[in-house]
Protein backbone atom coordinates (compact mmCIF):
# COMPACT_ATOMS: atom_id res chain seq x y z
CA UNK A 1 0.00 0.00 0.00
CA UNK A 2 1.35 3.28 -1.24
CA UNK A 3 1.71 6.09 1.38
CA UNK A 4 -0.43 8.30 -0.63
CA UNK A 5 -2.78 5.25 -0.40
CA UNK A 6 -2.67 4.65 2.83
CA UNK A 7 -3.69 8.40 3.70
CA UNK A 8 -6.45 8.66 1.50
CA UNK A 9 -7.82 5.67 3.27
CA UNK A 10 -7.79 7.15 6.73
CA UNK A 11 -9.15 10.62 5.59
CA UNK A 12 -12.16 8.42 3.57
CA UNK A 13 -12.49 6.28 6.56
CA UNK A 14 -12.74 9.26 9.04
CA UNK A 15 -15.41 11.24 7.15
CA UNK A 16 -17.65 8.34 5.96
CA UNK A 17 -17.47 7.92 10.32
CA UNK A 18 -18.47 11.61 11.02
CA UNK A 19 -21.29 11.20 8.58
CA UNK A 20 -22.40 8.03 10.01
CA UNK A 21 -22.00 9.68 13.41
CA UNK A 22 -23.88 13.14 12.64
CA UNK A 23 -26.40 10.99 11.03
CA UNK A 24 -27.33 9.04 14.16
CA UNK A 25 -28.00 11.98 16.48
CA UNK A 26 -30.96 14.52 15.76
CA UNK A 27 -28.58 17.95 16.62
CA UNK A 28 -26.03 15.83 14.39
CA UNK A 29 -22.64 17.95 13.24
CA UNK A 30 -24.23 20.69 15.98
CA UNK A 31 -22.99 17.95 18.54
CA UNK A 32 -18.82 18.25 17.86
CA UNK A 33 -19.41 21.88 19.68
CA UNK A 34 -21.95 21.01 21.71
CA UNK A 35 -20.41 18.07 23.99
CA UNK A 36 -16.75 19.95 24.52
CA UNK A 37 -19.70 23.19 25.63
CA UNK A 38 -21.21 20.47 28.01
CA UNK A 39 -18.50 19.28 29.29
CA UNK A 40 -16.94 22.70 29.99
CA UNK A 41 -20.40 23.67 31.59
CA UNK A 42 -20.12 21.06 34.23
CA UNK A 43 -16.98 21.48 34.98
CA UNK A 44 -18.36 25.51 35.36
CA UNK A 45 -20.98 24.78 38.16
CA UNK A 46 -18.87 22.57 39.87
CA UNK A 47 -16.09 24.89 40.15
CA UNK A 48 -17.08 28.37 39.82
CA UNK A 49 -20.70 28.32 40.95
CA UNK A 50 -20.43 25.45 43.76
CA UNK A 51 -16.60 25.09 45.34
CA UNK A 52 -16.02 29.44 43.94
CA UNK A 53 -12.56 29.56 41.87
CA UNK A 54 -10.79 33.20 42.62
CA UNK A 55 -9.83 33.54 38.87
CA UNK A 56 -11.47 36.17 37.39
CA UNK A 57 -10.65 34.73 34.19
CA UNK A 58 -11.65 30.90 35.25
CA UNK A 59 -14.04 30.40 32.41
CA UNK A 60 -11.52 30.96 29.25
CA UNK A 61 -9.15 28.94 32.13
CA UNK A 62 -10.97 26.04 31.99
CA UNK A 63 -12.09 26.26 27.95
CA UNK A 64 -7.90 26.30 27.27
CA UNK A 65 -7.90 23.13 28.98
CA UNK A 66 -10.71 21.03 29.17
CA UNK A 67 -11.13 21.66 25.38
CA UNK A 68 -7.50 20.38 24.65
CA UNK A 69 -7.55 18.07 26.53
CA UNK A 70 -10.86 15.96 25.51
CA UNK A 71 -8.74 15.89 22.30
CA UNK A 72 -6.65 13.65 23.84
CA UNK A 73 -9.00 11.66 25.93
CA UNK A 74 -11.79 10.74 23.41
CA UNK A 75 -9.46 9.94 20.62
CA UNK A 76 -6.90 8.09 22.52
CA UNK A 77 -9.82 6.02 24.34
CA UNK A 78 -11.63 5.67 21.22
CA UNK A 79 -8.83 4.61 18.83
CA UNK A 80 -7.35 2.33 21.35
CA UNK A 81 -10.43 0.45 20.87
CA UNK A 82 -10.47 0.83 17.09
CA UNK A 83 -8.58 -2.52 16.24
CA UNK A 84 -11.09 -4.31 18.02
CA UNK A 85 -14.03 -2.81 16.87
CA UNK A 86 -12.95 -3.63 13.18
CA UNK A 87 -12.58 -6.60 13.36
CA UNK A 88 -15.27 -7.64 10.72
CA UNK A 89 -12.83 -6.23 8.25
CA UNK A 90 -10.04 -7.36 9.79
CA UNK A 91 -11.14 -11.29 9.44
CA UNK A 92 -11.80 -10.58 5.68
CA UNK A 93 -8.78 -8.18 4.06
CA UNK A 94 -4.71 -8.12 5.63
CA UNK A 95 -4.91 -4.12 5.73
CA UNK A 96 -2.03 -2.33 7.83
CA UNK A 97 -3.84 -2.15 11.77
CA UNK A 98 -2.49 1.23 12.03
CA UNK A 99 -5.22 2.43 9.37
CA UNK A 100 -7.98 1.95 12.13
CA UNK A 101 -6.64 4.06 15.55
CA UNK A 102 -4.92 6.31 12.78
CA UNK A 103 -8.47 7.38 11.18
CA UNK A 104 -10.32 7.77 14.35
CA UNK A 105 -7.60 9.77 15.78
CA UNK A 106 -8.25 11.81 12.04
CA UNK A 107 -12.06 12.06 13.08
CA UNK A 108 -11.31 13.76 16.14
CA UNK A 109 -8.76 15.73 14.38
CA UNK A 110 -11.57 17.77 12.01
CA UNK A 111 -14.02 17.31 14.99
CA UNK A 112 -11.02 19.55 17.27
CA UNK A 113 -10.53 21.87 14.49
CA UNK A 114 -14.24 23.29 15.06
CA UNK A 115 -13.02 23.60 18.94
CA UNK A 116 -10.70 25.50 18.48
CA UNK A 117 -12.36 28.04 16.16
CA UNK A 118 -14.97 27.97 19.40
CA UNK A 119 -12.17 28.59 21.89
CA UNK A 120 -10.61 31.27 19.72
CA UNK A 121 -13.98 33.25 19.86
CA UNK A 122 -14.03 33.11 23.25
CA UNK A 123 -10.70 33.93 23.42
CA UNK A 124 -11.92 37.46 21.51
CA UNK A 125 -15.29 37.63 23.22
CA UNK A 126 -13.40 37.62 26.50
CA UNK A 127 -11.26 40.44 25.15
CA UNK A 128 -7.74 38.57 24.42
CA UNK A 129 -6.08 39.84 21.36
CA UNK A 130 -3.97 37.78 18.50
CA UNK A 131 -0.36 38.56 19.65
CA UNK A 132 2.75 37.02 18.07
CA UNK A 133 2.72 34.26 20.44
CA UNK A 134 0.09 32.49 18.86
CA UNK A 135 2.84 31.53 16.38
CA UNK A 136 3.67 29.42 18.66
CA UNK A 137 0.19 27.24 18.64
CA UNK A 138 1.16 25.44 15.79
CA UNK A 139 4.30 23.59 17.05
CA UNK A 140 2.66 23.13 20.28
CA UNK A 141 -0.62 21.62 18.09
CA UNK A 142 1.45 19.17 16.51
CA UNK A 143 3.45 17.65 20.02
CA UNK A 144 -0.13 17.31 20.93
CA UNK A 145 -0.96 15.63 18.18
CA UNK A 146 1.98 13.15 18.13
CA UNK A 147 1.54 12.55 21.88
CA UNK A 148 -2.30 11.41 20.85
CA UNK A 149 -1.25 9.16 18.08
CA UNK A 150 1.72 7.64 19.99
CA UNK A 151 -0.78 7.05 22.97
CA UNK A 152 -3.60 5.80 20.97
CA UNK A 153 -1.33 3.23 18.67
CA UNK A 154 0.33 1.49 21.48
CA UNK A 155 -3.50 1.33 23.33
CA UNK A 156 -4.79 -0.14 20.23
CA UNK A 157 -2.14 -2.57 20.54
CA UNK A 158 -2.92 -3.64 23.92
CA UNK A 159 -6.34 -3.37 23.57
CA UNK A 160 -6.44 -6.11 21.09
CA UNK A 161 -3.90 -8.10 23.19
CA UNK A 162 -6.36 -8.23 26.10
CA UNK A 163 -9.51 -5.93 26.08
CA UNK A 164 -8.79 -5.74 30.01
CA UNK A 165 -6.46 -2.74 29.04
CA UNK A 166 -9.41 -0.46 27.87
CA UNK A 167 -10.45 -0.11 31.32
CA UNK A 168 -7.22 0.68 32.28
CA UNK A 169 -6.79 3.08 29.42
CA UNK A 170 -10.00 5.11 30.40
CA UNK A 171 -8.96 4.59 34.02
CA UNK A 172 -5.06 6.61 32.90
CA UNK A 173 -7.03 9.16 30.98
CA UNK A 174 -9.79 9.96 34.13
CA UNK A 175 -6.26 10.16 36.28
CA UNK A 176 -4.75 12.66 33.67
CA UNK A 177 -7.65 14.67 33.60
CA UNK A 178 -6.74 15.55 37.58
CA UNK A 179 -3.19 15.53 37.79
CA UNK A 180 -3.06 17.19 34.65
CA UNK A 181 -4.28 21.33 35.96
CA UNK A 182 -7.43 21.43 33.90
CA UNK A 183 -9.27 22.56 36.61
CA UNK A 184 -6.76 23.92 38.58
CA UNK A 185 -3.54 25.94 37.97
CA UNK A 186 -0.19 24.26 38.21
CA UNK A 187 1.64 27.20 38.56
CA UNK A 188 0.00 28.23 41.64
CA UNK A 189 0.76 25.06 43.86
CA UNK A 190 2.29 26.41 47.09
CA UNK A 191 5.02 24.51 46.68
CA UNK A 192 7.04 26.00 42.96
CA UNK A 193 9.35 22.61 43.10
CA UNK A 194 6.12 20.44 42.39
CA UNK A 195 4.93 22.74 39.80
CA UNK A 196 8.24 21.69 38.19
CA UNK A 197 7.63 18.00 38.85
CA UNK A 198 4.17 17.95 37.41
CA UNK A 199 5.35 19.77 34.23
CA UNK A 200 8.26 18.01 34.09
CA UNK A 201 6.63 14.72 34.58
CA UNK A 202 3.03 14.69 33.06
CA UNK A 203 3.33 15.73 29.27
CA UNK A 204 0.02 16.56 29.37
CA UNK A 205 -0.08 19.19 31.92
CA UNK A 206 2.96 20.74 29.83
CA UNK A 207 0.73 20.92 26.50
CA UNK A 208 -1.81 22.28 28.08
CA UNK A 209 -0.01 24.92 30.08
CA UNK A 210 1.54 25.48 27.23
CA UNK A 211 -1.59 25.98 25.63
CA UNK A 212 -2.37 28.89 28.08
CA UNK A 213 0.68 30.41 27.96
CA UNK A 214 0.36 31.21 24.83
CA UNK A 215 -3.58 32.36 24.33
CA UNK A 216 -3.62 33.70 27.61
CA UNK A 217 -0.61 35.52 28.85
CA UNK A 218 0.99 35.69 25.30
CA UNK A 219 4.36 33.90 25.87
CA UNK A 220 6.43 31.68 24.03
CA UNK A 221 6.71 28.00 26.27
CA UNK A 222 9.42 26.53 27.17
CA UNK A 223 11.02 25.88 23.86
CA UNK A 224 13.42 23.16 24.87
CA UNK A 225 10.91 21.22 26.80
CA UNK A 226 8.67 21.23 24.09
CA UNK A 227 10.91 20.06 21.39
CA UNK A 228 12.03 17.00 23.40
CA UNK A 229 8.50 16.36 24.03
CA UNK A 230 7.93 16.12 20.26
CA UNK A 231 10.92 14.02 20.01
CA UNK A 232 9.87 11.71 22.08
CA UNK A 233 6.35 11.42 20.96
CA UNK A 234 7.72 11.28 17.38
CA UNK A 235 9.62 8.23 18.72
CA UNK A 236 6.66 6.85 20.01
CA UNK A 237 4.85 7.52 17.23
CA UNK A 238 7.35 5.47 14.80
CA UNK A 239 7.67 2.65 17.32
CA UNK A 240 4.05 2.07 17.66
CA UNK A 241 3.42 1.99 14.00
CA UNK A 242 6.42 -0.57 13.56
CA UNK A 243 4.83 -2.75 16.10
CA UNK A 244 1.12 -2.85 14.44
CA UNK A 245 2.86 -3.73 11.47
CA UNK A 246 5.19 -6.43 12.71
CA UNK A 247 2.27 -7.74 14.88
CA UNK A 248 -0.04 -7.46 12.13
CA UNK A 249 -1.65 -11.13 11.65
CA UNK A 250 -1.10 -11.92 15.26
CA UNK A 251 -3.57 -8.48 16.18
CA UNK A 252 -5.72 -10.03 13.13
CA UNK A 253 -5.95 -13.35 15.55
CA UNK A 254 -6.71 -11.53 18.40
CA UNK A 255 -9.41 -9.52 16.96
CA UNK A 256 -10.90 -12.26 15.32
CA UNK A 257 -11.02 -14.54 18.24
CA UNK A 258 -11.94 -11.68 20.75
CA UNK B 1 -5.14 -31.55 -20.71
CA UNK B 2 -1.41 -31.76 -22.42
CA UNK B 3 1.59 -31.04 -21.34
CA UNK B 4 1.84 -27.43 -22.52
CA UNK B 5 -1.16 -26.44 -20.95
CA UNK B 6 -0.31 -28.24 -17.54
CA UNK B 7 2.96 -26.03 -17.97
CA UNK B 8 1.23 -22.17 -18.70
CA UNK B 9 -0.71 -23.27 -15.85
CA UNK B 10 1.70 -23.72 -13.61
CA UNK B 11 3.47 -20.74 -14.39
CA UNK B 12 0.73 -18.99 -13.03
CA UNK B 13 0.10 -20.00 -9.68
CA UNK B 14 -2.04 -17.59 -7.48
CA UNK B 15 -2.15 -19.64 -4.17
CA UNK B 16 -0.12 -22.09 -2.35
CA UNK B 17 -0.25 -23.90 0.84
CA UNK B 18 3.19 -25.51 1.78
CA UNK B 19 2.69 -28.27 5.40
CA UNK B 20 0.38 -25.67 6.81
CA UNK B 21 -0.95 -26.04 10.41
CA UNK B 22 -2.92 -23.68 12.27
CA UNK B 23 -4.48 -23.89 15.85
CA UNK B 24 -6.05 -21.36 18.11
CA UNK B 25 -5.80 -20.80 21.64
CA UNK B 26 -9.54 -21.27 22.62
CA UNK B 27 -10.82 -19.17 25.57
CA UNK B 28 -12.87 -21.66 27.62
CA UNK B 29 -13.55 -19.37 30.87
CA UNK B 30 -11.56 -16.77 33.14
CA UNK B 31 -7.49 -17.63 32.80
CA UNK B 32 -8.52 -20.95 31.40
CA UNK B 33 -7.44 -21.52 27.71
CA UNK B 34 -7.42 -24.71 25.55
CA UNK B 35 -5.71 -25.56 22.20
CA UNK B 36 -7.59 -26.08 19.32
CA UNK B 37 -5.98 -27.45 16.51
CA UNK B 38 -7.73 -26.23 13.38
CA UNK B 39 -5.43 -27.19 10.46
CA UNK B 40 -2.80 -29.90 10.27
CA UNK B 41 -0.40 -29.84 7.64
CA UNK B 42 -2.53 -28.94 4.49
CA UNK B 43 -0.65 -28.74 1.14
CA UNK B 44 -2.27 -26.82 -1.64
CA UNK B 45 -2.14 -25.03 -5.42
CA UNK B 46 -4.26 -22.95 -6.66
CA UNK B 47 -3.93 -21.54 -10.37
CA UNK B 48 -4.94 -18.59 -12.26
CA UNK B 49 -8.40 -19.15 -13.87
CA UNK B 50 -9.14 -22.31 -11.32
CA UNK B 51 -12.29 -22.36 -9.12
CA UNK B 52 -11.62 -24.91 -6.57
CA UNK B 53 -14.67 -25.66 -4.15
CA UNK B 54 -13.86 -26.61 -0.40
CA UNK B 55 -15.91 -29.60 1.22
CA UNK B 56 -16.26 -30.25 4.63
CA UNK B 57 -18.07 -30.17 7.55
CA UNK B 58 -18.65 -27.53 10.37
CA UNK B 59 -15.45 -26.93 12.06
CA UNK B 60 -13.80 -28.52 9.90
CA UNK B 61 -11.32 -25.79 9.45
CA UNK B 62 -12.83 -24.66 6.05
CA UNK B 63 -12.64 -20.71 7.51
CA UNK B 64 -9.46 -20.57 8.73
CA UNK B 65 -7.82 -22.04 5.60
CA UNK B 66 -9.79 -18.89 3.75
CA UNK B 67 -8.39 -16.49 6.22
CA UNK B 68 -4.63 -18.15 5.98
CA UNK B 69 -5.18 -17.71 1.83
CA UNK B 70 -6.41 -14.07 2.35
CA UNK B 71 -3.61 -13.29 4.14
CA UNK B 72 -5.72 -12.18 7.08
CA UNK B 73 -3.89 -14.76 9.78
CA UNK B 74 -0.64 -16.53 9.43
CA UNK B 75 0.09 -20.05 9.73
CA UNK B 76 1.85 -21.16 12.71
CA UNK B 77 3.97 -23.78 10.81
CA UNK B 78 4.48 -23.55 7.16
CA UNK B 79 3.86 -21.07 4.52
CA UNK B 80 1.62 -19.25 2.31
CA UNK B 81 2.48 -17.99 -1.08
CA UNK B 82 0.50 -15.29 -2.65
CA UNK B 83 0.85 -14.45 -6.13
CA UNK B 84 2.71 -10.95 -5.61
CA UNK B 85 0.06 -8.02 -6.09
CA UNK B 86 -2.70 -10.39 -6.91
CA UNK B 87 -5.71 -8.85 -4.86
CA UNK B 88 -7.68 -10.65 -2.89
CA UNK B 89 -10.91 -10.60 -1.02
CA UNK B 90 -12.71 -13.00 1.42
CA UNK B 91 -16.53 -13.12 1.23
CA UNK B 92 -17.81 -14.53 4.54
CA UNK B 93 -21.45 -13.96 6.17
CA UNK B 94 -21.93 -11.33 8.27
CA UNK B 95 -18.54 -9.91 9.04
CA UNK B 96 -16.76 -7.81 6.60
CA UNK B 97 -18.75 -4.63 7.06
CA UNK B 98 -18.64 -1.47 9.49
CA UNK B 99 -22.17 -1.70 10.89
CA UNK B 100 -22.27 1.92 11.24
CA UNK B 101 -21.48 2.83 7.58
CA UNK B 102 -23.67 3.33 4.87
CA UNK B 103 -23.77 0.02 1.91
CA UNK B 104 -22.34 2.80 -0.30
CA UNK B 105 -19.43 3.55 2.15
CA UNK B 106 -18.73 -0.03 2.98
CA UNK B 107 -18.48 -1.06 -1.05
CA UNK B 108 -16.19 1.94 -1.50
CA UNK B 109 -14.52 1.29 1.63
CA UNK B 110 -13.89 -2.59 0.99
CA UNK B 111 -13.17 -1.63 -3.30
CA UNK B 112 -10.21 0.88 -1.71
CA UNK B 113 -8.91 -1.63 1.27
CA UNK B 114 -8.40 -4.00 -1.73
CA UNK B 115 -6.19 -1.57 -3.37
CA UNK B 116 -8.75 0.17 -5.84
CA UNK B 117 -8.11 4.29 -5.23
CA UNK B 118 -11.23 6.64 -4.11
CA UNK B 119 -12.05 7.12 -8.08
CA UNK B 120 -11.85 3.99 -9.54
CA UNK B 121 -13.89 2.88 -5.98
CA UNK B 122 -16.84 5.34 -6.51
CA UNK B 123 -16.61 4.40 -10.20
CA UNK B 124 -18.11 0.64 -9.41
CA UNK B 125 -20.66 2.15 -6.99
CA UNK B 126 -23.32 2.17 -9.42
CA UNK B 127 -23.18 -1.40 -10.80
CA UNK B 128 -22.26 -2.46 -7.17
CA UNK B 129 -25.84 -0.50 -6.33
CA UNK B 130 -27.41 -2.40 -9.04
CA UNK B 131 -26.60 -5.57 -8.84
CA UNK B 132 -27.04 -6.22 -5.37
CA UNK B 133 -30.56 -5.09 -5.47
CA UNK B 134 -30.15 -2.84 -2.56
CA UNK B 135 -32.10 0.20 -3.90
CA UNK B 136 -32.68 2.83 -1.13
CA UNK B 137 -31.55 0.76 1.32
CA UNK B 138 -27.66 1.24 -0.17
CA UNK B 139 -27.83 4.47 1.35
CA UNK B 140 -28.61 3.27 5.21
CA UNK B 141 -26.61 1.66 7.44
CA UNK B 142 -25.28 -1.92 7.07
CA UNK B 143 -26.55 -2.10 10.69
CA UNK B 144 -29.87 -2.28 9.44
CA UNK B 145 -29.57 -4.78 6.77
CA UNK B 146 -30.75 -8.72 6.94
CA UNK B 147 -28.21 -10.97 6.46
CA UNK B 148 -29.64 -11.80 2.69
CA UNK B 149 -28.98 -8.03 2.16
CA UNK B 150 -24.88 -7.97 3.86
CA UNK B 151 -24.34 -11.06 1.64
CA UNK B 152 -25.60 -9.62 -1.29
CA UNK B 153 -23.64 -6.40 -1.20
CA UNK B 154 -20.88 -8.33 -0.33
CA UNK B 155 -21.11 -10.18 -3.02
CA UNK B 156 -21.67 -7.68 -5.82
CA UNK B 157 -19.25 -5.77 -4.08
CA UNK B 158 -16.14 -8.63 -4.01
CA UNK B 159 -17.99 -9.17 -7.84
CA UNK B 160 -17.99 -5.32 -9.40
CA UNK B 161 -14.32 -4.43 -7.94
CA UNK B 162 -12.90 -7.23 -10.12
CA UNK B 163 -10.54 -8.75 -7.72
CA UNK B 164 -8.10 -11.74 -8.75
CA UNK B 165 -8.49 -14.41 -6.73
CA UNK B 166 -12.10 -14.30 -4.81
CA UNK B 167 -12.53 -16.97 -1.41
CA UNK B 168 -16.22 -17.56 -0.82
CA UNK B 169 -17.06 -18.63 2.32
CA UNK B 170 -20.83 -19.78 1.94
CA UNK B 171 -22.30 -16.75 0.38
CA UNK B 172 -24.15 -17.94 -2.39
CA UNK B 173 -26.11 -20.22 -0.17
CA UNK B 174 -28.02 -17.29 1.39
CA UNK B 175 -30.27 -14.28 -0.34
CA UNK B 176 -33.19 -15.46 -1.94
CA UNK B 177 -33.54 -17.35 -5.05
CA UNK B 178 -33.91 -14.97 -7.69
CA UNK B 179 -30.61 -13.59 -6.58
CA UNK B 180 -28.91 -16.72 -6.07
CA UNK B 181 -29.44 -17.43 -9.80
CA UNK B 182 -28.14 -14.74 -10.76
CA UNK B 183 -25.01 -14.63 -8.85
CA UNK B 184 -24.09 -17.96 -9.84
CA UNK B 185 -24.80 -16.97 -13.36
CA UNK B 186 -22.48 -14.45 -13.12
CA UNK B 187 -19.72 -16.94 -11.23
CA UNK B 188 -20.25 -19.32 -14.33
CA UNK B 189 -19.18 -16.37 -16.58
CA UNK B 190 -16.52 -14.95 -14.32
CA UNK B 191 -14.96 -18.78 -14.03
CA UNK B 192 -14.70 -19.55 -17.36
CA UNK B 193 -12.46 -16.52 -17.14
CA UNK B 194 -9.28 -15.26 -15.28
CA UNK B 195 -10.84 -15.54 -12.08
CA UNK B 196 -9.28 -17.12 -9.89
CA UNK B 197 -11.94 -18.85 -7.10
CA UNK B 198 -11.74 -20.82 -3.69
CA UNK B 199 -15.41 -22.03 -2.55
CA UNK B 200 -16.21 -23.28 0.39
CA UNK B 201 -20.16 -24.51 0.59
CA UNK B 202 -22.04 -27.26 1.98
CA UNK B 203 -23.52 -27.91 -1.25
CA UNK B 204 -22.16 -30.24 -2.87
CA UNK B 205 -24.39 -29.75 -5.77
CA UNK B 206 -23.04 -25.77 -5.97
CA UNK B 207 -19.33 -27.36 -5.91
CA UNK B 208 -20.46 -29.56 -8.52
CA UNK B 209 -22.19 -27.16 -10.50
CA UNK B 210 -19.37 -24.37 -10.31
CA UNK B 211 -15.87 -25.85 -9.84
CA UNK B 212 -13.65 -27.65 -11.59
CA UNK B 213 -11.46 -29.19 -8.50
CA UNK B 214 -12.96 -30.20 -5.32
CA UNK B 215 -10.54 -30.60 -1.40
CA UNK B 216 -12.12 -32.24 1.37
CA UNK B 217 -11.11 -31.40 4.84
CA UNK B 218 -11.87 -33.11 7.53
CA UNK B 219 -10.96 -32.27 11.05
CA UNK B 220 -7.85 -30.00 9.62
CA UNK B 221 -6.54 -32.79 6.83
CA UNK B 222 -7.68 -32.79 3.21
CA UNK B 223 -8.94 -36.39 2.66
CA UNK B 224 -9.54 -35.97 -1.07
CA UNK B 225 -8.19 -33.37 -3.67
CA UNK B 226 -8.63 -33.55 -6.93
CA UNK B 227 -11.29 -33.43 -9.87
CA UNK B 228 -14.62 -32.64 -8.29
CA UNK B 229 -16.51 -35.84 -9.12
CA UNK B 230 -13.59 -38.07 -7.54
CA UNK B 231 -13.84 -35.85 -4.43
CA UNK B 232 -17.76 -36.10 -4.26
CA UNK B 233 -17.22 -39.63 -4.90
CA UNK B 234 -14.84 -39.60 -2.02
CA UNK B 235 -16.74 -37.31 0.25
CA UNK B 236 -20.09 -39.06 0.03
CA UNK B 237 -19.12 -42.15 1.38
Amino acid sequence: MTLRHYFTLVDTMARMSLKADAARFFFGYLWWILEPLLYVAVFYVVFEVILGSRRGDFLVFLMCGKLTFIWLSKSVNQASRSIVASKGLIGKIDVPKSLFPMATIQEGLYKQASVFLLLFVVLWWQGYGVSASWAWLLPVVVVNYLVIVGLSLFGAFLVCVAFDFSMLISLGMIFLLFTSGIFWDVRDLPDPAMTETVLAVNPVAFIIDAYRQVLMEGTAPDPVHLGLLGAGAAALVAAGLLLLRRASRFLALKAITA
Amino acid sequence: MSEDLAGARDAELMLELRGVSHSYHARRANFERGLHRVLDDVSLRIHRGETLGILGRNGAGKTTLLRLLAGVLAPRAGTVWRRPGASCSLLTLGLGFQPHLSGRDNALLSAMLQGATRRQAQACLDEIREFSELGPSFEEPVATYSAGMRSRLGFSTAIMTQVDILLIDEILSVGDAAFRKKARRLMVERLTGEQTVVLVSHQESQVAALCDTAAWIDAGRIRAHGAVDDVLGAYDT
